[in-house]
């Protein structure tokens, strides 16, 4: 049971990094690659404040939330500039910039040996012990993630994302400032990836920059890709799926050196048959141009 | 003292990037998408290379052939198994680059379930003591990596120049469609440089594994090198790529001068980065539309 629960907290974290994807991906049509580094500054700054200056995870969270949005503004500074293919090995460059922070600023991250006792969330003096009570608390985070995003989507703001999508030059020359739109859609969607990231470190205590690897990102864009790009719901059932289906491995009695590359065969081979048989996912509204 | 060195590690690591980097280029002059399964022929180039040596103990020099025979074989093998359905149904640059992800994610698990994720060496023997030259030291092993990596940088450019092949080559990159009308066929072309390109990064993998250890998932950081070189040269010029190459084996091997080894790769990146914004079209490119980036 406290199993099944925690797979339902990681589904429920991914969901919020999925979702923020999917608005710079799906929505509005920008290939990023490089998602995990804006959850990766979210978990070390609330970390680091929790763990440092003795600050509440509330406090983290906002901080951290900030802060990866403070990111989302320096990587989608370039990053919007370019098209295509270039954008996507610009946003992956920032991902390994990012983790290469992480991963060799000691004095400040401690490096590959990682943050331990990261402390969890309280509120009033009640502390969020139980996986219940974290199941409760990411909850309410993917449905306010879930609201926010979908009030976006289907806002002004949203329909000229995708109309970015559809044609830029086309909406450019009603005089919108696409620049200016697509950098605010970095901003969002790394604000989002930066709550998910103070989660997850609050929740499983330690942090270290293996958890932010590029196959980080590639695991979240297969989430948007697969469930369906430009849906919310394809978001949803996507990290589910994808949360859920390689537990199922451990269920097969797999020791996890064997567990680990299956799990990572199955995403490769995942992403090969998707772009080949269904770019757009099982309910996407678009496929890359 | 330490310049030196440095400025030799930097023209070593130069010159397997060139490999890698006139692999790719190769390939993305035909196709015109980045291919990052590139990475993982490399690391399958060395893995072929030990299995040969070490656990079949044929000949070093046998098996570096056959290690470069296999790799383009795989080259070959992923362009019919991925690329081609792909191409039949005009997809984008986009979802070619994704889908060469997955392959590179695919084999490398592969690799890493057959062979295990520890480092491996195919040295055996003594390590022996490297030659002085002007203050630095350079191991026979790297006179070697130097030696055949610019021998096979003639024949390429010599293949490319001048033979017929190679100028059938270079019309399908120019144009298609007018290379089909004069009756070269493109499939047979692209299949040539998925061949000629995949070889490259073999024997990149096969010389590196002669010189340090191999791991499954050393072929991630050299693709991402490949392409930066390749870009910052200027996409798409076989020159520029050996340019790119060189002059990024530098750049990170003098920045550690200064800052510790583990930024090489932020480093590479960085560069990229302001490349893409300041010169996209790279050293020695064509200075194209923005638009078309």
């Amino acid at each position: 049971m406290e199993y099944i629960l925690h797979i339902l907290v990681i589904a429920g974290i991914y969901i919020i990094l999925t979702l923020s994807l999917n608005l710079i991906v799906g929505y509005t049509g920008l290939p990023a690659l490089g998602h995990a580094a804006f959850s990766c500054i979210g978990a070390y700054a609330s970390s680091l404040l929790a763990l440092n200056a003795g600050l509440s995870p509330w406090i983290g969270l906002l901080t951290g939330a900030c802060a990866a949005a403070l990111a989302g503004i320096a990587i989608g500074y370039p990053a919007v500039r370019l098209k295509g293919d270039y954008l996507a090995l610009a946003t992956f460059g920032l991902g390994v910039i990012v983790y290469s922070i992480a991963k060799n600023w000691v004095s400040l991250t401690r490096g590959p040996m990682g943050l331990p006792g990261i402390p969890g969330f309280s509120v009033f003096g009640f502390q969020f012990s139980g996986i219940w009570s974290y199941l409760l608390l990411v909850l309410v985070f993917v449905a306010i993630t879930i609201f926010i995003i979908s009030r976006i989507v289907n806002s002004p703001f949203g329909r000229v994302l995708l109309s970015i999508r559809e044609d830029e030059i086309a909406s450019e020359s009603l005089g919108k400032d696409t620049t200016k739109y697509k950098l605010l859609v970095f901003i969002i969607g790394a604000f989002f990836a930066g709550i998910a990231g103070s989660l997850y470190s609050h929740y499983i205590t330690f942090i270290d920059p293996s958890s932010f690897t590029l196959m980080e990102s590639i695991t979240i864009l297969l989430m948007v890709i697969f469930g369906g790009m430009g849906r919310i719901s394809g978001s949803i059932v996507g990290a589910i799926i994808l949360v859920v289906f390689p537990e199922l491995l451990r269920f097969l009695g797999m020791p996890s050196s064997i567990a680990a590359p299956m799990r990572q065969m199955i995403y490769g081979l995942l992403l090969v048959f998707l772009m080949i048989k269904r770019p757009q996912g099982i309910m996407g509204l678009y496929r890359f141009k | 003292m330490l310049f030196n060195q440095l400025l030799l590690n930097g023209i070593i690591a130069g010159s397997i990037y060139a490999l890698i980097a006139i692999g790719f280029t190769v390939i993305y002059r035909t196709v015109k998408f980045f291919n990052l399964a590139h990475g993982i022929v490399y690391t399958a180039g060395a893995y072929f290379a030990y299995t040969l040596t070490i656990s079949l103990h044929l000949n070093i020099i046998l098996s570096f052939f056959l290690s470069i025979f296999f790799a383009a074989l795989l080259g070959i093998a992923i362009d019919r198994c991925v690329y081609y359905p792909l191409r039949r149904k005009s997809a984008s640059n986009m979802i070619f680059l994704l889908a060469s992800f997955g392959v590179f994610i695919f084999l490398q698990n592969l690799i890493q379930l057959i062979y295990g994720a520890q480092i491996l060496t195919i040295r055996t023997g003594p390590v022996k003591e490297g030659h002085h030259f002007l203050g630095a030291v350079i191991t026979d092993i790297q006179i070697l990596i130097l030696v055949v990596s610019s021998l096979l940088l003639v024949i390429l450019w010599m293949f490319i120049k001048k033979s017929k092949l190679g100028k059938a080559m270079r019309a399908v990159s120019d144009d298609p469609i007018a290379a089909s009308v004069v009756g070269i066929n493109p499939e047979r072309i692209i299949m040539t440089s998925f061949a000629i390109g995949s070889a490259l990064a073999g024997a990149a993998g096969i010389l590196i594994s002669y010189e340090t250890n191999i791991e499954p998932t050393m072929g991630f950081s050299a693709i991402l090198k490949g392409i930066i070189a390749s870009i910052i040269g200027g996409i798409g010029s076989i020159p520029g790529a050996v340019l790119g190459a060189f002059f990024l084996g530098l750049a990170e091997n003098l920045g550690i001068w200064k800052i510790s080894a583990g930024w090489k790769d932020a480093i590479a990146f960085a560069i990229l980065i302001i490349f893409l914004l300041i010169r996209p079209w790279g050293f020695l490119g064509v200075r194209t539309e923005k638009k078309s980036l």
